[in-house]
């Protein structure tokens, strides 16, 4: 009987020893705070070489962000009609129901309600071929984002940090970045219900 | 895991069996069973290779020339059965590369485009409507998803909810890694959790251990298309999986060891998704862990996930 317990005391001690040893090696893996909090050499992306140019057209920013200088996707190339100086010169344009033709779809949904913006808010009336900021200084229409994060700093600021807006399908080499207006359609900058692009079954089904 | 880990008995014993059980097979039908291919599937240059596919070692102790002899089995498989053209690889992981993912529950809007590009990219099976992304409804002031709708379909967003996704979120200290009996699946250096599907037994126990619902398992053979199938595939991640596995998502290895984004975050209209390396002081995933509210789903269970939700 006694040399019983004596075995099963061993057998639960070793046993225990075992427990304890396998639970120390786990708890000697570092975890992922600590290894982000140790890793602060920056990786550099460029080395990947697999992130080949992209088809878009991209443009320099004239921003940095903390890994240095970065693209951003252009706008011009995508604006129909641009350069807008092909029918806005000199003189004012005069032709009956132009501007319903030309530019009827625009619906402007930008701004709280009393403050809504009109055209001229954002698109510079001298120089028709750029934006026009605040304190009348010209903004090209690549790099419209300086006009947005005007009132929009804080996304602005999340934008350059990559918090806010997305990368150009790579996560490595050259930092490119969506433009504001890449997104957002400036007019109605707000996401459009829709129905979902598919749908999930039931866990439990 | 080295290969001096494993008793030399075992390597000789799979040896063994392989040129007896060649020999028997010739001589006797009845060893022909479901798990060994058939005579007379397909032809002879099939069923030497399907033979071959089925005597092959654990992902982990194969030699590289191992690792291709495989993978060009499995091509010549996927050509010689369906006709497809595959690139199949085996990158390994990057060195100073540690995955991180990010998502943003006040921008998404549930429009569930990234649900359908990791479908499409990770060849998931479409006859059981198989997905990896759960986007789930929300109501305000609810954190925990198990409270939110994951099967809406009305037009969104809805006002006055938000949406949460959720999928692998890759631990780092993973239940699923030690739950498996068969050590099928595994934490790569780069800290992504994959799954050998050829020594997955489908004993779901992974999907038992999983607190986060991460994990499929394959009641059948996936049924895609040939036309939709993603050619370019990774021996871990998106090649096509055989019945009775579990499988998950990946972080669409056969992207991010290529420098791409996984194909949720490249599809997400509203840039919730944010993806890159925790161990770039640079990247974007560190700028959000540094600059906003992020928080990790059941932290307390120390699973150590490397998926943040954060917000604005």
């Amino acid at each position: 009987m006694k040399e019983i317990i004596h075995g099963s005391i061993l057998r639960s001690l070793v046993l225990g020893a075992v427990l304890l040893t396998s639970h120390l090696a786990l708890a000697s893996d570092k975890s992922v705070l600590d290894r982000i909090k140790a890793a602060n050499e920056p990786f550099d992306t460029m080395k990947i070489d697999s992130t080949h140019p992209l088809s878009m057209k991209t443009v320099r920013s004239n921003d940095s962000y903390q890994g240095g200088t970065f693209k951003v996707l252009t706008r011009k190339d995508s604006i129909e009609r641009f350069r807008c100086s092909g029918c806005h010169k000199d003189k004012k344009v005069q032709v009956r129901d132009g501007v319903s033709f030309t530019h009827g779809d625009i619906v402007i949904n930008h701004g709280s309600e009393g403050t809504s913006l009109s055209c001229s808010d954002c698109h510079n009336e001298k120089e028709r071929d750029f934006l026009v900021g605040k304190k009348g200084q010209k903004i090209d229409f690549d790099h419209s984002y300086q006009l947005c994060g005007k009132c929009h700093f804080r996304q602005k600021s999340d934008w350059v940090g990559g918090a806010h807006g997305k990368r150009v399908k790579y996560w490595a080499g050259e930092r490119v970045v969506y433009n504001c207006a890449t997104c957002h359609n400036p007019h109605s900058p707000r996401f459009k219900k829709r129905m979902p692009a598919t749908f999930s079954r039931p866990l439990d089904e | 895991m080295k290969k001096k880990d494993m008793p030399d008995t075992q390597c000789s014993r799979r040896s063994f069996l392989k040129t007896t059980s060649i020999a028997a097979a010739a001589g006797s039908a009845s060893l022909v069973t479901g798990c060994i291919p058939g005579k007379n599937s397909g032809s002879s240059e099939e069923f030497k290779l399907k033979w071959e596919e089925y005597f092959k070692e654990h992902y982990r102790l194969m030699t590289q020339e191992e690792k291709d002899a495989t993978i060009s089995r499995l091509v010549r498989l996927a050509k010689l059965q369906r006709g497809l053209d595959l690139q199949m690889s085996s990158r390994p992981a990057r060195e100073q590369v540690l995955y991180g993912y990010a998502f943003n529950i006040s921008r998404c809007e549930g429009y569930m485009d990234c649900v359908k590009a990791c479908v499409k990219e990770n060849n998931l099976d479409r006859k059981s409507k198989t997905q990896y992304i759960r986007i789930f409804e929300m109501e305000p002031g609810q954190l925990d998803p198990s409270t939110g709708d994951a099967k809406y379909f009305h037009e969104v967003p809805v006002d006055n909810k938000f949406y949460m996704g959720v999928q692998c979120f890759q631990c780092e200290n993973a239940p699923c890694v030690k739950a498996c009996p068969t050590k099928a699946t595994w934490r790569e250096p780069d800290g992504i959790v994959v799954v050998d599907y050829d020594w997955c037994i489908g004993c779901r126990y992974c999907m038992a251990a999983c607190p986060y619902w991460g994990r499929r398992f394959n009641w059948g053979k996936p049924e895609i298309p040939d036309e939709e199938v993603t050619t370019k595939q990774h021996y871990l991640g998106n090649r096509i999986r055989p019945m009775g596995k579990v499988e998950k998502c990946t972080f669409c290895v056969q992207r991010t060891r290529e420098g791409k984004l996984p194909a949720c975050a490249e599809a997400c209209p509203t840039g919730s998704r944010v993806f890159g390396n925790l161990l770039d002081p640079d990247s974007e995933i560190r700028y959000v862990l540094k600059h906003k509210k992020v928080f990790r789903m059941k932290e307390e269970l120390g699973t150590d996930p490397k998926f943040w939700y954060f917000i604005d």
